[in-house]
């Protein structure tokens, strides 16, 4: 029988990768709680928005990594996810987290709707049907709007507008921005468990090949609908969280443009390093936020936003967290071999 | 036993495969024939890649084609493809579980029968690695265990020696030969590489332009004139 020698050199360096990541998630949520506690209103509103939307940023890449599909409507999945919530939340008064919950099942189940016609596309064309389900959100927002305490089916009213109440736990600025990076830490759990168990293997042999995956008993359909249902429920969940991050919405934050920039961003930030999405959402919320601070027309990061894009496909196919990581597993090469 | 009767695939105006019948019983079968004979179009009607005009192919008292093709897997069809198709970014005991995950195994049952698997093709040691830095070899073995894990009937294999060294192609036949032994699927094996078929195949068929000329014991087929004349390039006696 034909035997081949391990190489344990690898081995280690995976189980090294993991710990590595495990340090680097509990240093991140560490410095978010630091930065909960010194940073002031605007800022806390700002870092709110960058957990919310790493986690949409999440959704994005989670399709794009592992089934190999461009979704341009996750902007439109938040946009439901968030008027469910306000909507339960004006009408029945139930807990934030069960209407929150509810939007994320809602999203995914719009998601999974929308993505079922969709499901004999790939890259172009499905990118396209994605985007004009996000245009035709945004039209039907612009008529009917959030909910903002009315009444009827739509719960919009033009005078005395209510404000949506946080979780119990969470009523302060600075609570409430833990709690967001709480939600996006356990989205990021609920990723993960798909990626290293059965969808995980399913999904990675779709995007190798469906004609591979078809061949491994892989049923194709369940696991693309699978995927696109899990990506629309967490754009959903964090369509929810903006929604208590703001206590109401504005129909116009939602256009479909904005699906675009930020899958454009996913893929500059990084599609394939979990870390990516945070650099995304980075780039999204805090960049223009931090040139508007200097000085500088936060319209300003659109230039950078192209500058980086052109860079990630010319140079960089695995964006700024693969380069990151590169650059990072170099400078402990150097070391190690610096030590010897 | 696996009968086939009455095959036919059009593809337009062309008959890729022509009123193909023949009865498949040995462990290893070998399907020969030169360039677009239509031998990968035969395991494509097997794995229901295509849908063949009319015929049937009878396994072990089922009918292939009723099943809808990723059901034929979870029925024990497996199948390699001329280009391997390992997936990078999942560890080589991954590549294997994939086939195990919609059977109806047992967590620790999915776990046996794939480091047996692995250790059938020699490549338990490496489990857990990443596919992405497998030598060409290691990834045809990874294929292959993906095709004998658990408890296959049939296992099509469409061209595993490609790119393979002399050394190489020797471990493959190891391999090959003992699928039987090893789990008791009958073995469809096509490649260009007659010392390869000679040697795992006691049984072959050669197709030419869709039809088949001729079927039997390898030795006898390969010395058949007209499979001489269309295959090895020799004038028809």
């Amino acid at each position: 029988m034909t035997n081949f020698e391990i190489s344990s050199a690898k081995v280690e360096a995976t189980a090294g990768l993991s710990v590595r990541r495990h340090v680097m998630s509990a240093a991140i949520l560490g410095v978010l709680i630091l930065l909960s506690a010194v940073a002031n209103g605007l800022w806390l509103k700002i870092l709110t928005s960058v957990a919310i939307y790493t986690l949409t940023a999440a959704s994005i890449a989670l399709l794009y990594r592992r089934l190999g599909l461009v979704s341009l409507a996750q902007v439109a999945m938040m946009g439901i996810g968030g008027w469910v919530t306000l909507r339960l939340a004006h009408g029945t008064g139930l807990p934030f987290e069960m209407n929150v919950l509810c939007g994320g099942l809602s999203a995914g189940l719009v998601g999974m709707v929308l993505s079922y016609p969709a499901l004999r596309m790939r890259g172009l064309y499905l990118a396209l049907v994605t985007l004009m389900a996000a245009g035709g959100f945004a039209v039907l927002i612009n008529v009917i709007q959030f909910p903002n305490g009315g009444d009827g089916f739509t719960g919009f009213a033009v005078r005395s507008v209510a404000y949506m109440p946080r979780p119990l736990i969470a009523q302060s600025d600075p609570a409430y921005l833990r709690y967001c990076a709480g939600v996006t830490a356990l989205g990021f759990l609920l990723i993960r468990w798909h990626e290293t168990t059965r969808p995980g293997r399913a999904w990675a042999m779709i995007r190798r090949s469906e004609a591979c995956a078809i061949s491994a008993g892989v049923n194709v359909t369940l696991y693309k609908v699978w995927g696109l249902a899990l990506s629309g429920f967490l754009a959903g969940i964090a369509g929810g969280l903006l929604a208590g991050n703001l206590q109401l919405l504005d129909a116009r934050s939602f256009p479909a443009g904005e699906s675009v920039l930020i899958f454009a961003l996913t893929i500059v930030g990084g599609a394939w390093h979990w870390f990516g999405a945070i650099l995304t959402a980075i780039l999204y919320r805090l960049l223009p936020a931090f040139l508007n601070d200097i000085g500088v027309n936060g319209n300003a990061a659109y230039i950078i936003f192209g500058g980086a894009l052109i860079h990630a496909l010319m140079s960089a196919p695995t964006g700024l967290a693969g380069q990151l990581s590169d650059a990072a597993m170099a400078i402990r090469r150097r070391l190690k071999r610096g030590r010897t | 036993m696996i009968s086939i009767r009455n095959v036919t695939v059009s593809f337009g105006g062309v008959i890729a495969l022509d009123r193909l019948s023949i009865d498949l019983e040995a462990p290893v079968v070998g399907v020969i024939g030169p360039n677009g004979a239509g031998k990968t179009t035969f395991l494509n009607v097997f794995s229901g890649f295509v849908v063949p005009r009319q015929g049937s192919i009878n396994a072990f008292g089922t009918e292939l084609l009723a099943m809808r093709p990723f059901r034929r897997s979870r029925w024990g069809l497996r199948r390699s493809f001329q280009k391997e198709q390992v997936v990078d970014e999942l560890s080589v005991e991954d590549n294997v579980q994939v086939v195990l995950d919609p059977l109806d195994f047992t967590p620790s049952e999915r776990k046996r029968h794939t480091a047996a698997a692995l250790d059938y093709c020699g490549i338990l040691k490496l489990r857990t690695r990443p596919a992405a830095g497998l030598n060409a070899l290691e990834r045809r073995m990874v294929e292959l265990a993906r095709c004998v894990a658990g408890r296959p009937r049939i296992i099509l294999l469409d061209e595993p020696g490609a790119g393979l060294s002399l050394t190489e192609v020797e471990q493959l036949k190891t391999v090959i030969t003992g699928m039987r032994a090893f789990n008791g699927a009958t073995t469809l094996l096509i490649d260009h590489d007659v010392d390869l078929i000679q040697a795992t195949c006691p049984v072959s068929m050669v197709l030419n332009f869709g039809a088949l000329i001729a079927s039997g014991a390898t030795r006898d087929v390969l010395t058949d004139p007209r499979v001489r004349a269309v295959y090895l390039g020799e004038e028809a006696a």
